[in-house]
């Protein structure tokens, strides 16, 4: 699976990086999330759903 | 679901009296949020002129960020459609509190412009500073066995640190910390108006005199990024400016201070979970924050205005009306947060509405974060047995503004200081926050400040 943030929901909370640093980085001068690229590492899958599940604006979706 | 013609009566059948103004709303909070979350998670209110007020989780994350037609603005002088901006009821001297008071796309050119100093990067360059700060704090009381969290920790960090970000001298905190902290639960009638009104205007003088100093003669923060910022092609007026820099103070001091008191009496009550926090700090102390912040919500809430009839939330709206988005009793949803009465320090799935949802999210949120996990860890490891006397401790009496607290007295096995006082070290870091330019925004200025 990969995840995706979508730019238009982000609103930079930076709940997904702290529950995912490897999954996700923030934006230097707006703080605001982008995927990394590439496939989920299957030991960080449950990361990647905890970070879904946490996103207050929902934006973070997942590409099968 | 069409919009068809239906009566007030039938639009507004879901209806609550609700005054968060009150003291019993502070004392009743639980009850209220459960009764309104089951019966009418979005409600018509009699009180404040009438308004609406949604308390759901969903109903809130769906409005909060329909800013279509929901409008901050706030308009005192009745250039364009006279709306009234967040707060309900709109203050008697009504003035425009900065971009949480504006629309798009004026809000967003503030926001671009304000967020290199603000972002998670940004922030972090100031975290030795702010240890160092919070250091010094508690050395004035470590040897003596007895603090005010509130007044000897909570109330100095984030001001020292506001400060040091707008740009104005680090030493001037106490000029700031008591017209803010007092202004919030102060009631208009109280006989200590007259000293606070005093204390308001030594501020606002300050603030003035900062903001021509810093056009004068360059002086990197905040306030430089206004002061020298053109808006859409146009040169803000001061008294905007003044409203933005009153916004980045008022929301940079007492809320973080609220929460900060809150969680440390929390953890005084509980202490086994004190302990957990502490040794597994690593894990622990992020998902713990979110969930202080969920439990405690410093900022209960935030008005709006509807700016074009609709339907949102399953609830038809008229233009002109006021509703109140409530970020406290959202944050209680059990649709969304089990137990959502209990302080689960270890919470998944935490998506607390506390710094607000969609194009307004606070913009100081890596602030609070950043200063709160340091002034809590640095209690729990030199004042680890600390307990608060619940006989001292004086919560706001409402909570319609700010969930704050003016006073929490504690006792703690003395210890000893580490390195200088107060004073010395705010003269000292001064010193290195103006040699390292740390007041530039992230883009100019990368890399921790050095402490050494």
């Amino acid at each position: 699976m990969k995840v995706h943030v979508d730019p238009e929901r982000c609103q930079g909370h930076t709940l997904c990086a702290m529950i995912a640093p490897d999954l996700f980085t923030l934006d230097d001068v707006d703080g605001h999330s982008s995927a990394i690229d590439g496939e989920v590492p299957a030991d960080l899958e449950a990361k990647a759903a905890e970070a879904i599940r946490s996103c207050p604006e929902q934006a973070i979706s997942v590409i099968p | 679901m069409s919009t068809e013609p239906v009566t007030d009566d039938e639009r507004k059948q879901n209806r609550y009296h609700f005054d968060r103004h009150t003291p019993e709303y502070r004392e009743q909070f639980t009850e209220v949020t459960a009764e309104m979350l089951d019966k009418c998670p979005v409600a018509w209110s009699d009180t404040y002129g009438g308004h609406w007020v949604a308390a759901g989780h969903s109903e809130v994350f769906e409005l909060a960020r329909s800013a279509d037609y929901l409008s901050n603005d706030h308009d005192p002088a009745n250039e364009r459609r006279g709306y009234k901006g967040i707060s309900i009821p709109s203050p008697e001297v009504a003035f425009r509190g900065g971009f949480l008071e504006m629309d798009p796309p004026e809000q967003r050119y503030y926001r671009q412009l304000l967020n290199p100093y603000l972002s998670p990067a940004a922030v972090a360059r100031w975290a030795p500073l702010v240890d160092e700060i919070v250091r010094a704090s508690l050395n004035e009381k470590i040897e003596t066995g007895r603090i005010d969290f509130v007044d000897d920790l909570a109330n100095i960090v984030p001001a020292v640190l506001t400060l040091g970000m707008l740009g104005i001298p680090l030493e001037h905190w106490d000029l700031y910390v008591e017209p803010i902290h007092a202004s919030v639960y102060t009631p208009p009638n109280s006989p200590d108006m007259p000293r606070l009104q005093a204390s308001r205007l030594a501020m606002r003088d300050d603030m003035m005199g900062q903001l021509s100093s810093i056009r004068e003669s360059a002086r990197p923060g905040l306030i430089h990024a206004l002061a020298t910022a053109e808006i859409n092609g146009t040169v803000p007026p001061d008294f905007e400016l003044l409203g933005i820099i009153s916004l980045l103070i008022g929301g940079g001091f007492d809320t973080t201070t609220a929460l900060t008191a809150h969680a440390l009496e929390w953890l005084s009550e509980h202490p086994d979970q004190r302990e957990r926090l502490s040794a597994e700090r690593d894990t622990l102390l992020n998902p713990a924050t979110e969930e202080f912040l969920r439990y405690f919500t410093p900022a209960p809430g935030d008005g709006r205005t509807i700016s074009a009839d609709c339907e949102l939330a399953g609830q038809q709206f008229k233009e002109g009306e006021r509703i109140w988005l409530s970020w406290a009793m959202s944050n209680r949803d059990p649709e969304v947060f089990p137990n959502p009465n209990e302080v689960d320090l270890a919470r998944t799935g935490n998506r607390h509405h506390s710094f607000g949802l969609g194009i307004h999210r606070c913009i100081g949120s890596n602030v609070a974060r950043m200063v709160f996990k340091r002034m809590v860890t640095a209690v729990l490891d030199r004042m680890p047995d600390y307990l608060c006397d619940p006989a001292g401790a004086e919560h706001y009496q409402t909570i319609g503004i700010i969930q704050g607290m003016k006073h929490l007295p504690a006792t703690f096995t003395p210890g000893p200081r580490i390195g200088d006082g107060l004073d010395e070290t705010i003269a000292r870091m001064q010193v290195l926050v103006d040699q390292q330019r740390l007041a530039d925004p992230v883009t100019v200025r990368k890399g921790a400040v050095d402490v050494t």
